[in-house]
């Protein structure tokens, strides 16, 4: 069904797209630029150029490994809330919180009326998607997420807060829209933490994607299946994309019981791992999704950012990923 | 109606003004090799006494060493045990704080006591009494992976609260009256009350002189709210931030057991109000048995920044006197 989409759309891709989740990691030097911004030593336009060349570097890398579907990396981006928080009208910076270790980040605060700016990725991604004949992926935080991960300060409740941010995000949508985007990730990895949530971050999805001629991706973390299916099939995507690497989770069983309705990207490499996986290994992985669901429609991904990652294990993991997605393809095409 | 001001557990280790980042600089030259273990201990010991006197000043009564030293709610005790190794990264409930599982692989065993030490620093650096607060031992059984020949969370859990219960034993020896444990994963899985029950008796028989307070946050305390005191505990400590129906729930059902109310939201930063809080103390007080309660934020401070923790606590105070004042 959503192949047809994707036809509808212009898009013509083969077998088991291949994609990844967002993120790739900063070059050192990318890394060291940033410090020295925060810093004041050098502008923004510096910082700038060394964006662009790292954009540059990572989109030649994904079309020399074969990927189907490109990001732009995010290679400007600090996390994925504080990014959009910044430069969104009604969020202030806040104080330093721990997330693990020694580990901390200023959580933004909603302290008024949440707006959105004018194009807050369109630049970023049509300066990318001219790098590239390859189709070019949108690359938006959801509204529960962002919610989720922001004090709020002003509106009465996190619900309110979420269908705020969901009406101000759908802008930004129609903006890559118009920019000529034809995939737009919507990114809600928070999605599962509290169940009895889930019908309002639904609505607040409904809001942000009803209507628009796009095909929709969702990625959500690791545990997502275990706690909100098959509620989570309500969300109104095309695709849904869910960490399995990690996972000895039983799709059949699952699916069995419930029937996956939307197209699936499976997450098949470990992020959190520096062990570059065997292509076997990752057949193996794929194979329990083609097990459990026709085979057009799964895409096949990473089961998060690679931000974490150096350029080195990137690299090698997606070409391991490639390897054993153009295996499976050949298999197909040669046995009628 | 005596309302005492108490934390429920952790506090922010650093702030955002300059003299507040003495901790996480300390921790990364710890980190890179540049710092000894016994340097950074007392760099825990002095940000321990900075949060301690952080909260008397902001007129808390009974207060907590604010959990510097723990890594997180779970590997922190589990890295004092034998048979348990400590795991990647998980998300810690619904919170943006993450934590290390830990994986039992072997019969577990403390071979000293864990916490101990902690209790009798704070205590000797605190002008007013400190509750020690530990992470209990069913949310402990949960939060872990089962192995070691523990083939159940119940059998592990009744591991857990058998040395949980020495631990108590050490800590009311020390001078504890009140010992916190918190589950809050018993709201997640209401069908285990029996499990909680029989590892929190381990507890209760070892407790000595000092009373047992259960604490549950991250959730809707509302369906489990009257078997909780079939429980051997002697507080109840309720999360109020989940649950909208809880106050007309109290005021119908009563309270047999004294209860921390944990109307203070110790996951947002927004300041509470007389508006919002007085109603549910009209609505609750009048249910209690005990001649007191205490006052609380929800759970732990650490989720909010330093500065706006201490400024939760001031409005506890503020809100407390003036509710007081009001009706003497």
């Amino acid at each position: 069904m959503s192949r047809q989409k994707l036809k509808r759309l212009g898009l013509d891709l083969p077998l088991l797209p291949t994609s990844t989740v967002g993120s790739f990691p900063k070059p050192p030097e990318l890394a060291q630029a940033r410090t020295k911004y925060a810093r004041k030593q050098i502008t923004k336009r510096e910082l700038e150029a060394l964006e662009k060349k790292a954009t540059e570097f990572w989109v030649q890398t994904q079309e020399e490994i074969g990927l189907d579907v490109l990001v732009d990396g995010e290679q400007y981006r600090g996390d994925m809330v504080a990014h959009f928080a910044e430069i969104m009208g009604g969020f202030q910076t806040g104080g330093l919180v721990r997330s693990y270790g020694n580990r901390y980040y200023h959580k933004p605060v909603i302290v008024g009326e949440v707006r959105w700016p004018g194009p807050m990725t369109v630049s970023w991604w049509r300066w990318t998607q001219a790098l590239t004949a390859k189709p070019v992926k949108g690359m938006l935080t959801g509204p529960y997420t962002v919610m989720d991960w922001s004090f709020n300060d002003h509106y009465p409740d996190r619900k309110s807060a979420c269908l705020a941010l969901a009406r101000e995000i759908r802008k930004e949508v129609e903006a890559l829209i118009e920019a000529g985007a034809k995939i737009i990730q919507i990114d809600e990895p928070a999605i599962s933490v509290r169940q009895e949530e889930l019908p309002f971050a639904i609505e607040a999805m409904h809001l942000t994607v009803d209507g628009l001629p796009a095909y929709f991706i969702t990625h959500a973390c690791y545990g997502a299946f275990e706690t909100i299916y098959p509620d989570m099939l309500e969300l109104p995507v095309d695709n849904l994309d869910l960490a399995i690497s990690n996972s000895a989770l039983d799709l059949l069983k699952i699916f069995e019981k419930n029937p996956f309705t939307k197209d699936l990207s499976l997450g098949v490499l470990d992020v959190h791992s520096h062990k570059i996986e065997t292509p076997a290994e990752i057949s193996a992985r794929i194979m329990r999704g083609i097990r459990v669901l026709p085979p057009d429609r799964i895409w096949v991904d990473p089961d998060c950012g690679l931000k974490t990652r150096t350029v080195e294990e990137s690299r090698a993991k997606l070409e391991a990923m490639l390897t054993a997605v153009r295996q499976i393809r050949s298999q197909r095409t040669s046995t009628p | 109606m005596e309302l005492i001001l108490t934390t429920a557990g952790s506090y922010p280790r650093i702030g955002d003004a300059a003299d507040l980042q003495r901790h996480r600089q300390a921790y990364a030259q710890r980190e890179r090799g540049e710092m000894s273990e016994e340097a950074f201990q007392k760099v825990e010991d002095e940000t321990t006494a900075q949060v301690i006197r952080e909260q008397i000043e902001a007129g808390i009564e009974l207060v907590t060493d604010g959990q510097i030293r723990w890594y997180d709610p779970f590997s922190h005790f589990a890295r004092g045990l034998e048979g348990v190794e400590i795991n990647g990264l998980l998300r810690l409930f619904d919170t943006n704080l993450y934590f290390r599982q830990p994986v039992v692989k072997g019969r577990v065993r403390r071979q000293r006591p864990i916490l101990l030490r902690e209790y009798e620093f704070a205590r000797s650096v605190s002008s007013r009494p400190v509750k020690p607060v530990l992470t209990g031992p069913y949310t402990l059984a949960r939060g872990s992976v089962l192995g070691g020949g523990y083939g159940s969370v119940h059998a592990l859990a009744v591991a857990y609260a058998g040395i949980l219960a020495e631990e108590a034993r050490d800590l009311a020896r020390a001078g504890a009256t009140l010992i916190q444990l918190d589950e809050p994963a018993i709201l997640h899985h209401p069908e285990d009350l029996n499990v909680l029950q029989e590892a929190l008796a381990l507890l209760a028989a070892a407790r000595g002189t000092a009373r047992l307070a259960l604490h549950t946050s991250f959730g809707d305390v509302t369906p489990l709210y009257r078997d909780l005191h079939a429980l051997p505990v002697d507080v109840l400590g309720l999360d109020f931030t989940y649950s909208p129906k809880l106050p007309a729930l109290i005021a119908d059902a009563g309270a047999e057991k004294a209860l921390a109310l944990g109307v203070i939201d110790a996951r947002n930063t927004k300041l509470e109000t007389a508006e919002q809080v007085f109603p549910v103390l009209d609505a609750v007080l009048p249910a209690l048995k005990a001649r007191h309660a205490y006052l609380t934020p929800s759970c732990g401070l650490e989720f909010l920044p330093r500065e706006r923790a201490r400024q939760k606590l001031e409005t506890m105070r503020q809100l407390r006197d003036a509710y007081l004042g009001g009706r003497s």
